[in-house]
């Protein structure tokens, strides 16, 4: 042989190229289920945007607020889970989501959704992660998931998430001018506090090809505190990790009963 | 050159670089050589995890790494000392920052048989365990992604996770290898265990005289430390108090009848995992003797397994000296 000889090129250059260093790995795809779209193609889009309100205003995280009971009250960190989003149309249903998480603390928060083309009349789904994905490995989602433990939503001591994260400082005296010390920290989940809820639009949700459909939800974040059904007190009622399950299921209610849908 | 000379030379292009992350797991590594002691089963491991060598050697280069904190100060190893059988030795262990925890550092001695872990038995396996000291804001308030993104570059963990796991660390790979280190931290290699093997010279006669006791239905101490690893995998309420700080079992369960149960510890190497119970609450084992001697205090849980007993002073030390008759002869950690 010699070196010189053009058709050694060929097998030099695939060895060489054989043993170059393998290019970066990707981690591992987040596990996300299989979502069921019944067969159809995802043409059109879903976008769900939730409105944090404070008596009708743009509601502000650290902004002092009197509640019902005129405690002066500050809201820190407002997070939340919808899980199982369906959209319901007579006896038909479409999944949507399995999961996704809205951070409220910065304001007008949206999730897009593909879904099939069609028209609806509501959508249905759960404050709350599903038992099927709140019980699985975190460790499976990767960054951006909701899921993921990066969310500091995962209990971590316990398998499970957070379904609503509600925390903030208080003071009973509403003449007081102290800066608010107190803290309350109301955080459903590890019990029957996946509550199911529906939005019913007046005009129904109509999803166009290749087109975003918006469905806007106001969240009335002064109506956590109360509701026609549920009252908290925050003198006595300021604190919910997984325990305290009357609590977890006044906020999860109350929650609930704060959406409305333009 | 002939034509032929292609053939082996692209076979050999082909299976000269073979480190694809498709090759099943199998095939990157050799299983770890775990020894056991006599009589013990073989570790279950989860298919995604099996233990490998280099699996552990990941998980104990992770296992005494500080980065995993937020603040580089705390690894798991400063709450969880080798010399101690990977258990601290004060009451509850300092974070960074010098935040402190709500309850004592178990041994991590035979964690590989654990049902469930926790003190609580809040989760299921170990590698979900992983997750909760690296975010918990008491012990090292960071983000097992964040961990794994800020090691991922470096030896050995970058060849060792493409070795265990066949790609690059990310934070599932964290919680695998963590799993996989702990689960080799096995303890049975004690005089008890040689007396029980056979071997009568063990065993002092105060120390056998101490196991007697301790196996005495009057004693009852086996009625919860039994098995190999002396415990029942049970959640029991001994009375420590009469109103509980930490509501223990009750905090996964929400039902007020597991309020103040705590999982039954190992007793193995218990003369290295002072300060004992779920708080730390008792600096000796003399205390946990008058402790269960008196029956524990009142409680709407008590276990109906406690009872009060009479020990005179010689009796309590012989069950003390069994109790130290329970440290491994060699260390737990089988990692070079």
């Amino acid at each position: 042989m010699h070196l010189r000889d053009p058709r050694l090129f060929l097998p030099i250059l695939l060895l060489l190229s054989a043993c170059r260093p393998d290019p970066p790995v990707p981690p591992s795809p987040p596990v996300d289920p299989p979502i069921d779209t019944t067969g159809t193609d995802t043409t059109g889009t879903l976008r769900i945007t939730l409105v944090p309100t404070w008596e009708g205003e743009p509601f502000e995280r650290f902004t002092e607020y009197s509640n019902f009971m005129d405690y002066r009250v500050t809201v820190e960190l407002l997070k939340m889970y919808f899980g199982d989003v369906r959209l319901i149309q007579g006896e038909d249903t479409l999944v949507v989501k399995d999961v996704d998480l809205f951070d409220l603390g910065d304001g007008n928060v949206s999730a897009d959704w593909p879904v099939q083309t069609g028209s609806w009349t509501k959508l249905r789904a759960a404050l709350g992660v599903p038992d099927t994905l709140n019980y699985a490995d975190p460790a499976n989602y990767g960054p951006g998931h909701p899921l993921n433990v990066s969310n500091a939503t995962y209990w971590h001591w316990a398998i499970g998430y957070r379904y609503v994260m509600f925390e903030g400082r208080y003071d009973t005296d509403p003449e007081s001018t102290e800066p608010l010390i107190t803290a309350y920290a109301i955080h459903p989940g590890m019990g029957p506090s996946y509550v199911e809820f529906e939005l019913l639009p007046t005009g129904g949700i109509s999803i166009a090809e290749d087109e975003v459909t918006e469905l806007v939800v106001q969240v009335a974040v002064d109506r956590f505190f109360h509701s026609d059904a549920y009252t908290i007190d925050l003198a006595t009622e300021n604190t919910a990790h997984g325990d305290n399950l009357p609590l977890q299921l006044k906020l999860v209610n109350n929650v609930i009963a704060s959406f409305s849908v333009e | 050159m002939s034509k032929y000379l292609y053939i082996p030379v692209a076979l050999l292009a082909i299976t000269a670089c073979r480190k694809d992350p498709g090759v099943p797991i199998a095939e990157m590594d050799s299983p770890f050589p775990l020894l056991l002691p006599a009589g013990s089963p073989f570790p279950e491991t989860p298919s995604d995890n099996p233990l490998t060598t280099a699996s552990v050697q990941l998980g104990k280069a992770l296992f005494f790494d500080k980065r995993l904190s937020r603040d580089g100060t705390v690894s798991c190893a400063s709450c969880h000392l080798p010399d101690h059988a990977f258990s601290d030795i004060t009451a509850v262990s300092t974070g960074i920052e010098g935040r402190m925890g709500e309850r004592n550092s178990p041994t991590l001695a035979n964690v590989a048989y654990h049902q469930n872990y926790f003190r609580d038995g809040g989760v299921p396996t170990l590698e979900q365990q992983a997750i909760a000291p690296i975010h918990d804001d008491n012990e090292m308030d960071h983000d097992i992604h964040a961990v794994a993104a800020e090691l991922r570059e470096e030896e050995p963990f970058a060849k060792l996770s493409m070795l265990a796991y066949g790609k690059p660390m990310d934070g599932w790979v964290v919680t695998r290898a963590l799993a996989s280190y702990q689960r080799t931290l096995i303890s049975g290699w004690s005089r008890w265990d040689r007396w029980m093997q056979g071997d009568a010279q063990a065993l002092t006669p105060a120390e056998v005289r101490g196991w007697q006791l301790f196996n005495s239905n009057s004693l009852g101490c086996t009625n919860c430390h039994d098995g190999f690893d002396l415990k029942d995998h049970d959640f029991h309420n001994i009375g420590l108090y009469s109103e509980y700080a930490d509501p223990g079992r009750a905090r996964i369960t929400l039902d007020p009848a597991d309020e103040g149960k705590f999982k039954t510890p190992t007793l193995r190497n218990i003369t290295l995992t002072a300060p004992y119970m779920h708080d730390g609450s008792m600096a000796t084992l003399e205390e946990v003797m008058d402790h269960y001697a008196m029956g524990g205090h009142p409680h709407p849980n008590l276990s109906h397994l406690m009872r009060d007993f009479t020990l005179n002073a010689k009796d309590k030390a012989d069950v003390i000296a069994f109790l130290n008759a329970l440290t491994d002869d060699r260390s737990l950690d089988q990692v070079p």
